[in-house]
């Protein structure tokens, strides 16, 4: 079945990764129309490459790039839907966007203006048979994965962020400019305050994670010395991070937070909900500290040492130390 | 000023289990609650309206008889009166229903100038329906904002996008979605609850929305038609030695996995 497909994205990986399912989904005589947005000071999406960077990045995926200009100043989701629309047309079949700040807003104004269906956090996405599509995507926090069926065309898929595994090949796209009109919405940007990320736990090899079984704020230098002789970069769970705020949020693991791809992932005093696993299932290995045999850890993990946590990881650092 | 808070009636998300021999995800018979980032919200609304007490501020929830309860504990974190929407199940996997729903719900009562609610939902983590409700309004949306603040019919406020805090203003009416981050919401005492009395939570049926059951408006954009277990297989090795011995066997096994 032929169809046209949109594909939309903050990042050039993102995009290459969309437009490549789109263009196995659209199938021979398909289409795949790839959106950029450009604004005042450059280009706003995907925010990492120049236009030509994009185009050639989309050889053999996409069939052209769309690049609405008059997007405004900073990436706004009225704006980026206000392109998506325009880009779906009477015809468009499906649109395909990644998750990132403002692509919510874009997909959730898309769906409703074209009366579309929508899913997010999808993973990936098939044909349903007798029309329609399924989307396959995780549920409940994680407990399960479900597939979602879009019934209503088009339909509107938000992918969960990621890597694009394939190449381009062939000649750049061809580059069509259109032009936005102006924002339905009046906001004054009145400012923006930088903020500094230090950590980057879904790149981190090693990742030790803190969780309620530490009693005290205090408590948390304990992990210190292990997470200098691993080497590791320090995470936590959900009630650490948005509970007690006793860490920032970047260093969250799990559903709200970040997801790690980890060669070692070490859990001390976590009891492992659905919503913090889900962020570690990308782990290799997973250990845990628990002093709770029965904690959901212990059915999710590899290697689960139970016992004191205080007791427990002093005596790691020992352990480490002692075979270096 | 008037500001709606919608708030979700679900499952407790840290109950919700996958039963292996059934081959599903239980739901039966767990314990029911205000969907965490919707407190979030309500807290930001109630810190709003002690800062200004004119402010008038009503919780609106879809659900079954059984939300009443939410409903009233979610009056109780300080609202002046909630609304139950009798709309059945809120599907998770179908946020455009439910902002529909909602949207016909706010245009019964008293013009909002502030309509907020949680990122997410506990149950879908959609992130959608609060924007679909500002399409459906025709209002500006705001997300993911970690502080707020009035001013004379125009709101500023200050949204994480990730490599920076923004700080944007624009006149009201208009739709926030909160962020966890933002504050720490306060939890109803029992007596608290149980003085929210049943005038000051009412019912609103969807006929009375002109949406019937099977209203155009309520056909399912999405819906779950089939899952299985979503958990990993581990090795589920146990180290139950003293301290020193746990330590050190847990280092040789990491040592054999290669993973130091």
């Amino acid at each position: 079945m032929a169809g046209r497909f949109v594909v939309s994205s903050a990042s050039v990986t993102d995009l290459q990764r969309m437009a490549e399912l789109a263009r196995r989904l659209a199938g021979a005589d398909g289409r795949v129309d790839a959106v950029a947005l450009a604004g005042d000071a450059g280009v706003l999406a995907p925010e990492d490459g120049t236009l030509a960077d994009t185009a050639g990045g989309l050889a053999g995926l996409a069939d052209t790039l769309l690049v609405y200009e008059g997007a405004g100043e900073y990436l706004r989701g009225d704006m980026w839907a206000a392109a998506l629309v325009d880009a779906i047309g009477q015809d468009g079949e499906c649109v395909l966007v990644a998750d990132a700040p403002a692509a919510r807003e874009a997909v959730a104004r898309t769906a409703v203006s074209c009366r579309a269906s929508v899913a997010s956090m999808c993973e990936d996405l098939q044909r349903a048979e007798g029309g329609g599509f399924v989307a396959r995507r995780s549920i409940y926090g994680g407990v399960a994965d479900g597939l979602i069926a879009l019934v209503s065309t088009p339909a509107v898929c938000l992918f969960a962020a990621g890597k694009f595994e394939g190449a381009p090949s062939g000649e750049s796209v061809p580059v069509e400019q259109r032009t936005l009109g102006a924002p339905a919405y009046e906001v004054t940007h009145v400012g923006d305050e930088p903020v500094v990320r230090t950590v980057d736990l879904a790149g981190a090899s090693v990742v030790v994670s803190v969780g309620r079984g530490f009693v005290k704020r205090e408590d948390l230098d304990l992990v210190d010395p292990l997470v200098s002789a691993l080497g590791a970069e320090l995470g936590c769970s959900r009630p650490i991070a948005e509970d007690f705020k006793w860490l920032p949020k970047e260093r969250l693991v799990g559903l709200t937070g970040e997801s790690v791809t980890a060669e070692l992932y070490l859990a001390l005093g976590i009891s492992g909900q659905v919503q913090h696993l889900t962020g570690v299932k990308g782990a290799r290995v997973v250990a845990a500290v628990n002093n709770d045999a029965k904690a959901p850890i212990t059915r999710n993990a590899d290697y689960v040492v139970v016992g004191d946590l205080y007791k427990v990881v002093p005596e790691l650092v020992n352990a480490l130390r002692s075979r270096s | 000023m008037r500001i709606i808070v919608c708030a979700k009636h679900v499952v407790d998300s840290t109950e919700i289990r996958w039963d292996d021999e059934h081959d599903e995800v239980v739901l039966r018979n767990l314990p029911t609650k205000i969907s965490d980032y919707d407190r979030n919200a309500l807290e930001a609304a109630v810190v709003l309206k002690e800062s200004e007490p004119s402010v008038d501020l009503d919780v609106v929830m879809i659900g079954g008889e059984a939300a009443l309860k939410t409903l009233k504990e979610a009056v109780a974190m300080g609202a002046d009166r909630g609304h139950l929407v009798e709309g059945g199940w809120d599907d998770p996997f179908d946020p455009l229903r439910s902002a529909r729903v909602l949207a016909k719900a706010i245009d019964q009562l008293e013009e909002p100038d502030l309509v907020m609610c949680g990122l997410v939902s506990e149950d879908g983590y959609n992130g959608v329906t609060g924007a679909a409700l500002a399409q459906l309004l025709d209002v500006p949306y705001l997300a993911p904002v970690v502080g707020l603040k009035v001013d004379e019919g125009s709101l500023e406020a200050v949204l994480d996008v990730g490599s920076a805090l923004r700080t944007v203003k624009v006149a009201m009416p208009c739709v926030v979605a909160v962020d966890s981050a933002m504050n720490v919401p306060r939890l109803p005492t029992v007596l608290q609850v149980m003085k929210v009395k049943g005038d000051r939570v009412a019912k609103m049926s969807l006929d009375s929305l002109s949406l019937s059951a099977d209203a155009a408006e309520l056909a399912h954009a999405g819906e779950l038609v089939g899952s299985e277990s979503g958990a990993v297989e581990r090795r589920r090795v146990l180290i139950e030695e003293a301290p020193d011995e746990a330590a050190a066997r847990l280092v040789e096994y990491l040592r054999q996995e290669g993973v130091l």
